[in-house]
């Protein structure tokens, strides 16, 4: 999976965005303006890692297969995200990144982020979601071989997604309304989120515990057939 | 005719990332203020403004987070009323009122945004960036409405068969999962045989072609550029401006005026673009 295609593109911005970029834009946000910007400076880290874990994507060659693999699995993502109430989302991303290696986990992450805002509307929230929802993915698929391992596992860990996932968008909102950050005003927003939250929790964990043996063995299936 | 709509995605994305960009840095209520106009506009010359029940939520919202304020934070020198032994302050309430235009004014701008950025053009901005992404994205999209279809499909066929039971919520919820493994097996497969077709019919051997052309022509280049300078001019121009713990603006100068002006002139610039194109047709027409 390769995102950036200049090699030389890619490897300036590896070192010039954790290096340079990061550092100036928090720098710019303490120093330059009178007020601070807490909301400003944090979308602009977020995009820039969103950008830096794309640099680290190398070119491998695998043909266009896992490329579409990817791209049926944001699909079913933003499908899933159109179902009432419960959502597979979370779940079918930890599955692509335990099945399909971390950066086809963040890749499917981010991207049903900001595809399924195109039908749930966009906003400056899509760059938090974009990350938060990688962010899984990629985790995923680093700890790939206890997920397969232990069911027990792999509930703590979409349970933990959700709870996180949940936090990250708090912090959003708070960052979102007042430009600073409050603990007065977080705690009340978490409070009022708890209900969403309990929904991520209990829509990943049936979705992990129906889900996680038919489409896991699917997916290895469809990986050792194709040799993807 | 060349409406807002038909300009290069670049500079449509210039012309947003300037319009919204400086209403996130700013906290004067006359910068807010004219981006929340702004934003409105754009979304009405868009048509995508979207329907008054709509707008009334958009109202109330503004109302409940302009109360939030004054309501959590009790800083500033001017009290108005004392609820619960907590003073409700002067400060607190224009705060409110300012943070709140900016949230609503931000949605405002997404959703003008997302009219006039169609996945078509999306995919020319990122195809920039990477074609392989933009390829992903793209079947991403096309498959999103050809999986609602096949899990109709499949629905009838279960039920036809007469395996989607459907007496009570555990048996619907297990239908639907049965629906869901079957679907995605069937996705699976049929991923990996469209990337065999492209292979055979030589996806990634060269030059690819486009649906649209789009070519960056000199009015994106002017529309790029003229968004770029404003917003600019604006930021030059920004008044420092503090609520607590009382309200206290620099004077106003020259140099003020100019950034005031240069954000109006940024938020009427696609009306000033349609304006003309309009103006130009009907004198086209009535002069053949």
């Amino acid at each position: 999976m390769i995102v950036i295609e200049k090699k030389a593109w890619r490897d300036t911005l590896r070192w010039l965005i954790p290096l340079v970029l990061i550092p100036a834009v928090v720098a710019l946000g303490a120093l330059v303006f009178p007020q601070k910007r807490h909301l400003l400076v944090s979308l602009g880290v977020a995009g820039l890692s969103l950008l830096l874990f794309l640099c680290g994507f190398e070119r491998r060659l695998t043909g266009s297969r896992r490329l579409v693999l990817a791209a049926v699995l944001i699909a079913l993502c933003v499908t899933g995200r159109m179902l009432p109430l419960i959502k597979p989302v979370t779940a079918i991303i930890i599955l692509a990144g335990m099945y399909l290696g971390c950066e086809t986990g963040f890749l499917v992450g981010s991207m049903a982020a900001i595809l399924s805002n195109f039908t749930f509307g966009q906003g400056p929230w899509t760059a938090f979601q974009m990350l938060a929802w990688g962010m899984i993915g990629l985790v995923a698929g680093w700890l790939h071989a206890p997920l397969k391992k232990s069911r027990l596992f792999l509930m703590i860990y979409g349970g933990l997604c959700g709870v996180l996932y949940s936090l990250v968008m708090d912090v959003w909102t708070v960052l979102w309304y007042d430009g600073g950050f409050r603990w007065s005003l977080y705690l009340s927003a978490m409070t009022a989120a708890l209900p969403h939250t309990l929904l991520y929790c209990a829509s990943n964990l049936v979705f992990l515990w129906f889900l996680a043996k038919p489409v896991g063995r699917k997916l290895e299936r469809v990986r050792r057939k194709y040799g993807v | 005719m060349r409406t807002f709509a038909d300009f290069h995605p670049v500079a449509q994305a210039a012309y947003f990332a300037a319009a919204a960009g400086v209403a996130m840095f700013s906290m004067d209520p006359v910068v807010l203020a004219l981006s929340l106009a702004g934003a409105v506009g754009l979304c009405a010359l868009t048509g995508g403004l979207g329907s008054l029940r709509w707008q009334g939520g958009m109202l109330l919202l503004f109302l409940v987070l302009a109360a939030l304020n004054p309501l959590t934070h009790h800083d500033g020198v001017t009290v108005l009323l004392v609820v619960n032994h907590r003073p409700i302050t002067l400060e607190a309430c224009l705060y409110g009122l300012s943070a709140a235009g900016m949230v609503v004014g931000m949605v405002y701008w997404f959703r003008g945004f997302s009219q006039v950025m169609t996945s078509d053009r999306l995919l020319v901005l990122l195809g920039g960036l990477s074609p392989r992404l933009s390829l992903v994205v793209s079947m991403a999209l096309r498959y999103v409405p050809l999986f609602g279809r096949q899990w109709k499909k499949t629905q009838q066929t279960q039920r036809a068969l007469g395996l989607y039971r459907e007496e009570n919520s555990m048996d619907r919820c297990r239908a639907g999962l049965r629906v869901f493994s079957i679907m995605t097996t069937w996705a699976l497969e049929n991923g990996v045989i469209t990337a065999d077709s492209m292979t055979a019919r030589g996806y990634g051997l060269g030059c690819r072609s486009h649906f649209r052309k789009v070519s960056f022509g000199l009015h994106d280049g002017l529309l790029t550029g003229l968004s770029l300078l404003l917003a600019a001019l604006a930021l030059w121009g920004a008044r420092s401006i503090a609520y607590y713990p009382r309200l206290l603006a620099a004077p106003m100068t020259l140099r003020h005026w100019t950034g005031y002006a240069a954000y109006g002139a940024l938020m009427i610039l696609p009306h000033i673009i349609q304006g003309k194109e309009a103006l130009a047709w009907r004198w086209w027409n009535s002069n053949r």
